[in-house]
């Protein structure tokens, strides 16, 4: 599924190494982390929002909890839930650890 | 997937749950619309019903930094179907 | 026959460096490249995202973030972006 999986462990060599701390590296890697944070969705428009993230499908389609819309900086609107749809969004980047 | 209490596991689902209910749609080309949710399919078309639309009426001759709305039209519309390529967002009734 | 490299081959041996991202617009990223998949939706982290507006430039720093492929237009491998010179 996913070309940067590491190889299997050869078998006469000592216990396979414990898997990496944070997320590693792919796409849906990054997803399956950030789902339940804090995120920043930017749209291709400039337009932000911020809230939590509660799930998302493969074509970016999003559903955001608490979501707060910025304009330039500035808050413009607040919604308890908002569905954004896929085709807008330029970024998903966390807000806070992962 | 983190199946939260919330009981929604893909974005559609939000969707789903405001079936008959009124949501706000943002869509391209600044137009706002409010209106009953009747149907939706993948592509995010949509049927609403006792729409209301905002229009933004934006000032071109102001510096672009102050570029705000200056007025707000309204217009009714009985029942409307939108394009789902237009959609930019969907904000259901708050669920508590 | 000379031995081809496929381009997606070149940023996977990208991964783990950093890489500057042209967007079809006036946006740039640069970041270290954790990951991506064949829509070239890349995971990047420490991101600095670079905006052309009519106000001048704008610089935005951004955590582990996920770039929609769809929008990106050039990559270049091991570059720390515009501001290197």
């Amino acid at each position: 599924m996913d070309e940067t999986t590491p190889p299997p462990p050869p078998n006469e060599a000592s216990p396979p190494p414990p898997p990496p701390i944070t997320t590693s590296g792919s796409p849906t890697d990054f997803l399956k982390g950030v789902v339940g944070k804090r995120v920043i969705v930017r749209l291709t428009s400039g337009v932000d929002y911020r809230g939590v993230l509660s799930c998302l499908d493969g074509y970016m389609n999003i559903a955001l909890e608490q979501t707060e819309e910025h304009v330039n900086g500035t808050l413009t609107n607040r919604y308890g839930d908002a569905f954004v749809r896929g085709n807008n969004v330029l970024y998903i980047s966390a807000a806070e650890a992962l | 997937m983190d199946p939260s209490s919330t009981g929604i596991q893909e974005p559609f689902d939000l969707i789903r749950l405001s079936l008959s209910e009124r949501v706000y749609v943002k869509l391209r080309g600044d137009r706002e619309v409010t209106g009953i949710l009747h149907a939706y399919d993948g592509h995010m078309n949509l049927i609403l019903s006792d729409v209301e639309e905002t229009i933004m009426i934006v000032d071109v001759d102001a510096p672009l930094e102050e570029r705000r709305a200056v007025k707000m039209a309204k217009r009714k519309m009985e029942m409307l179907f939108v394009r789902g390529d237009g959609v930019i967002l969907v904000s259901p009734p708050s669920r508590t | 026959m000379a031995s081809q490299i496929l381009p997606l081959e070149l940023i996977d041996r990208c991964i783990g460096s950093r890489i500057w991202v042209i967007m079809k617009s006036d946006r740039e990223f640069t970041g270290t490249l954790l990951g991506f998949d064949d829509f070239v939706n890349m995971v990047l982290e420490d991101v600095t995202e670079y905006e052309t507006t009519p106000q001048g430039k704008k610089k935005t720093k951004l955590a582990q973030t996920l770039l929609n492929g769809n929008n990106i237009c050039m990559l270049i491998p091991g570059s720390a972006g515009p501001d290197e010179s």
